[in-house]
């Protein structure tokens, strides 16, 4: 299995590397001022580890070529689909009434989080060995359309309906990568205009269905959600040019601010930096992504492209709704911003993810020598 | 890159089979990386570089709204982030004490502790108001309503839910504040009345400003919920007594709960007023009128400088139910009752001056010189005008009566002759000149003037012309004759010093919160009546042996080594002939005479003049004349000793006539 090429080191994707660096600095940087009180959080200090065994990881991610991943990736599917069962029937709900997690004793394991990873892989496998011919029609997207909705009914029952729709919404965006038949695209979005508003009827549940209300009437719920975001759109815009200092922001360590070291945590970053820092903060972000799209566009298979593709589309669908929600263009969906918010599981899913665009850069450069 | 996509251009024409076929040339490497995938990888390579430019439209959407959060609206959302955090707090000031003449504490302040909820802190929602009412002991009902009594005010202003709570419940709450978002203990001074409601006419009370006097006021001074003098000095010195907010500005989290103080101004309290009045004098007083179930007034005052130390209106008012707001039944309660205390009387009752008024018709005829001391009158018990019998109180006559005796013993004759050698205008004049007849300006609210007629008055009021019969009913102090009692009390004084008529003086001394004099009041003198000094020492004469001459019609006044001098009148309400015949306990109360006494002392050197009417008292001499003389002791108490009681029984049937009158 492992054929490691020692050119491969001289390929390393010593960019990507950095990129994952630089921001993740900024992440725990920000953690340790959202978190502060008094000194530094024990939170604080739970996120470097991790931050610390995903680098480790990164190193065992690039040994093994990436091709692997699509045979292994849906042995990977089964296993997190019994997770997710697991989850779903056998956890008691303890955290906000929900059960998305599973109490590994030194780690809460979230299974939602590498279940989107994983619906990339396999996604991108299965394109990769199905040929398109003049387009796939509905009969060749069935299979893959199964693949996304049994992880999407688990994830949305546990209940956490921002998570579910990330699947449909990964699924939309690669299934558009590949060609597609234009008149089953056009079915398929009334059909998928059509089951939304039935599902907003009768599937969501109320306290779901009061965040889509607020959002649209802010004024009619001034203290619960609208009042989230209202508290957010201050720090951000609290922060003017040059923000209000490392740890002086006022929004975020008065408790203004919900959730400022999870989902809102660039919100506690906008406040302190200003303007001047979130744009650097987001031109690192966004080059990385374009890096990893240079990675995509580089890969020499069919899989290659369309794993690494997918991988940016995980992580850049996470961040634009994370700032969309934070800046006030979208209501309150429980998604974070990847590398940047708080959370074991989804700092490892994307730091996995990094590590197999590094993996993909290192081998399409062997191979085109 | 170019050339590669060149030849997948032209593949991807080439026939599917074609390319399978030389797929099975290639080498072992290149098995993944399968040729027949180039057209399609093309096309997703394609799409792929779109993505790029998607994101890069979205990274400069997120720009753009930075952009806009940040620098376009930027200091807006800076001052919405100050508003959150910076909470704007008023601190009441304690108000001003009050004193009295020796600095014994009347009105003082205690902190009372009120329980408030801040609206902008915490959404009170149900859990929470259960929560409250449980510890707070009252039905959930009444914090609704506490509440939407406040539903319009600005969302700054907390809402109180209780007040004034004690300690065990400000314990438990401040022990739970976690628990309780939003709600918080506020300290606010409270008045404590020491000697109840000792001189609650002349120190008022306080109660929640009004619309309109919120509207009347500077802006920023009060706001709605404060407290204010609503009576009396409380009323009249409320720019002295309020004192100024202290505000600070305090940082708090989102749970309300403050973390420092930013900056502020420690709230300054209110002056300090020292007033004239001697409670220990204001106490017998008011205790004497209360035991006898009297309504009237009681007035004391210094006559070398007008320094009032009693004034007294009886019945008092009930402080308590002023405090928070008066119920709707005790003030009708009050508005029924036949000794209407809501009615201040020392200078709101008007009353006939009765016999009190023959001392200013003795100095008008003196000083006119229609009158001397040698002058001898005879009275045989009436006095015939025109048509008509003008009755001495006197049946049986008086005999021959000079100037002392007619004051001593109230002879009505020989004043109905000096009243008609004056005339009504010459008479009003010196009304006028000892004071009656026009506001004293006491600081004490909705004084009445009283009233000296003159002919020209009554053209004005009546339109008729004045009937020298008249003039003997206003020259005993009936008829149109209306006084108050602290004109009465000061026209006394002047009398005692020599004829020198001071404005009545309440406030002493003023102090700032620091206990530094701010003002020291000096005596005012309203107006003099000059070059009468002998003339008034006749009166006095007389009025010294009204209280304690054989025949003195105010002998009830008698001190021990105190010499009193005094004049007592009765006033009558109606003349009614139904009630002619009836003994005097039969008649209706409220058509009883009003009983009135007038007196100074030492007769000699006159310190202190003292002046009581008892509404529907009867007679002067023995309703009102007793109460002087309470006061009168306790003004020389230390300086003599105590007279031994006065027993009934050695009381002889004269002496019981005369203090009849």
């Amino acid at each position: 299995m492992l054929r490691f090429d020692r050119r491969l080191i001289h390929h390393f994707d010593w960019v990507m590397l950095l990129m994952l660096f630089l921001v993740s600095g900024m992440a725990l940087a920000n953690l340790y001022s959202s978190t502060w009180n008094g000194g530094a959080s024990p939170i604080f200090f739970k996120q470097l580890y991790f931050s610390l065994f995903g680098v480790a990881l990164i190193l065992a991610l690039i040994s093994f070529d990436y091709k692997e991943l699509q045979t292994f990736g849906y042995i990977m599917y089964g296993g997190i689909i019994i997770l997710l069962l697991y989850t779903d029937f056998f956890v008691q709900g303890t955290i906000a009434g929900t059960n998305r997690w599973i109490n590994l004793g030194f780690f809460r394991l979230q299974p939602s989080e590498p279940a989107k990873l994983i619906l990339v892989i396999v996604l991108a496998s299965w394109y990769a060995r199905h040929e398109a011919g003049s387009g796939y029609g509905f009969r060749k997207l069935l299979i893959p359309g199964l693949i996304t909705v049994l992880p999407f009914c688990l994830i949305l029952i546990q209940p956490d309906l921002g998570t579910a729709l990330m699947l449909i919404i990964l699924f939309c965006s690669i299934s558009l990568l590949v060609r597609v038949r234009w008149s089953t695209v056009v079915i398929l979005i009334c059909l998928g205009l059509a089951g939304a508003s039935i599902g907003y009827k009768f599937f969501l549940k109320d306290y779901q269905r009061k965040r889509i209300e607020t959002f649209l009437h802010p004024e009619s719920d001034p203290t619960n959600q609208g009042y989230q975001i209202m508290q957010s759109k201050i720090a951000v815009g609290s922060g003017q040019t040059l923000g209000k200092g490392f740890l002086e922001g006022t929004q975020g360590h008065l408790h203004f601010l919900p959730e400022r070291h999870t989902d809102f945590a660039f919100s506690v970053w906008a406040e302190e930096w200003g303007f001047a820092g979130s744009v650097f903060f987001l031109s690192c972000y966004f080059f990385m992504l374009l890096w990893g799209i240079n990675i995509a566009m580089g890969a020499r298979d069919k899989f290659g492209v369309l794993l690494a593709s997918g991988l940016v589309i995980l992580i850049f669908w996470q961040t634009v709704i994370n700032l969309f929600m934070i800046m006030g263009f979208l209501p309150v969906v429980g998604i974070p911003l990847p590398l940047f918010s708080y959370g074991g599981s989804s700092l490892l899913t994307t730091i996995v993810s990094i590590a197999i665009l590094m993996n993909i850069r290192m081998r399409s450069s062997v191979i085109q020598k | 890159m170019k050339n590669i996509r060149k030849r997948n251009k032209w593949r991807s024409k080439a026939p599917a089979k074609t390319s399978q076929q030389s797929d099975g040339r290639q080498g072992a490497k290149m098995t993944k990386i399968t040729q027949r995938d180039d057209g399609e990888l093309d096309i997703i390579k394609k799409r792929v570089l779109v993505l790029s430019f998607v994101l890069v439209f979205f990274f400069g959407v997120l720009i753009s709204r930075l952009w806009y959060l940040q620098v376009q609206k930027g200091e807006q959302f800076a001052l919405l982030a100050e508003n959150n955090r910076v909470r704007y707090v008023e601190v009441a000031a304690p108000r001003g004490n009050i004193f009295d003449r020796k600095g014994r504490e009347i009105v003082t302040n205690r902190p009372s502790f009120n329980v408030v909820w801040s609206r902008e802190d915490n959404r009170l929602d149900d859990q929470l108001l259960k929560k409250m009412a449980r510890i707070l002991d009252v039905d959930i009902s009444v914090l609704l309503a506490r509440i939407r009594k406040m539903e319009n005010t600005p969302g700054h202003i907390p809402i109180r839910l209780a007040d004034d709570i004690d300690w065990e419940k400000v314990a438990y709450i401040e022990n739970n504040r976690l628990d309780l978002p939003g709600v918080k203990i506020e300290v606010v001074p409270l008045r404590v009345y020491h000697y109840d409601n000792l001189a609650s006419h002349l120190i008022g009370y306080l109660g929640e400003i009004n619309k309109k006097e919120l509207k009347a006021s500077k802006e920023g001074v009060y706001r709605g919920g404060d407290l204010v003098g609503k009576m009396g000095l409380e009323k009249i010195r409320e720019f002295d007594l309020r004192g100024e907010k202290g505000r600070s500005y305090m940082e708090v989290n989102a749970l309300g709960f403050e973390q420092k103080n930013l900056k502020g101004e420690e709230p300054l309290p209110g002056s300090d007023l020292q007033l004239t009045i001697d409670i220990d004098m204001q106490k017998i007083a008011e205790d004497i009128m209360t035991e006898n179930d009297f309504a009237g007034a009681v007035v004391a005052v210094e006559v070398n400088s007008g320094r009032q130390l009693v004034l007294a209106s009886a019945p008092t008012l009930q402080i308590n139910e002023f405090v928070g707001g008066i119920s709707h039944k005790a003030w009708n309660g009050m508005l029924e009752n036949p000794h209407h205390p809501l009615l201040n009387k020392v200078v709101q009752g008007q009353y006939p001056p009765a016999s009190t008024y023959k001392l200013v018709t003795a100095a008008a005829g003196l000083a006119e010189g229609v009158i001397n001391s040698e002058t001898v009158m005879y009275c045989p018990g009436h006095y015939r005008f025109g048509n008509r019998i003008y009755r001495c109180w006197k049946r049986a006559g008086h005999g021959a009566v000079n100037l002392e005796k007619a004051v001593a013993e109230s002879c009505d004759v020989f004043f109905y002759q000096v009243g008609l050698r004056l005339g009504v205008d010459r008479l009003a004049e010196y009304a006028k000149k000892l004071g009656i007849g026009k506001k004293t300006g006491v600081e004490m609210e909705h004084e009445k003037g009283g009233l000296a007629p003159t002919s020209a008055w009554k053209k004005r009021r009546y339109n008729e012309v004045w009937q020298e019969g008249e003039t003997l009913s206003v020259a005993i102090g009936q008829g149109f004759d209306l006084a108050t009692p602290i004109q009465i009390c000061m026209m006394t004084a002047a009398v005692a010093n020599g004829g020198t008529l001071y404005k009545p003086m309440v406030i002493e001394k003023i102090f700032d919160s620091d206990g530094n004099l701010v003002s020291h009041k000096q005596p005012q003198v309203a107006q003099q009546f000059t070059g009468q000094g002998r003339n008034l020492r006749l009166i006095r004469e007389g009025m010294k042996e009204a209280v304690n001459g054989r025949h003195g019609t105010g002998r009830a006044a008698r001190l021990e080594g105190i010499t009193v001098a005094g004049k007592t009148g009765t006033a009558q309400v109606v003349r009614l002939k139904q009630y002619k015949h009836l003994k005097e306990e039969d008649i209706p109360y409220k058509y009883r005479d009003h009983a009135w006494f007038t007196c100074f002392a030492p007769a000699e050197n006159p310190k202190i003049a003292v002046t009581v009417l008892v509404e529907h008292g009867l007679h002067g001499g023995s309703a009102a004349a007793p109460v002087a003389k309470a006061v009168l002791e306790k003004y020389f108490e230390g300086s003599v000793k105590k007279m031994p009681e006065v027993s009934v029984v050695r009381l002889s049937r004269q002496e019981k006539e005369l203090a009849a009158n």
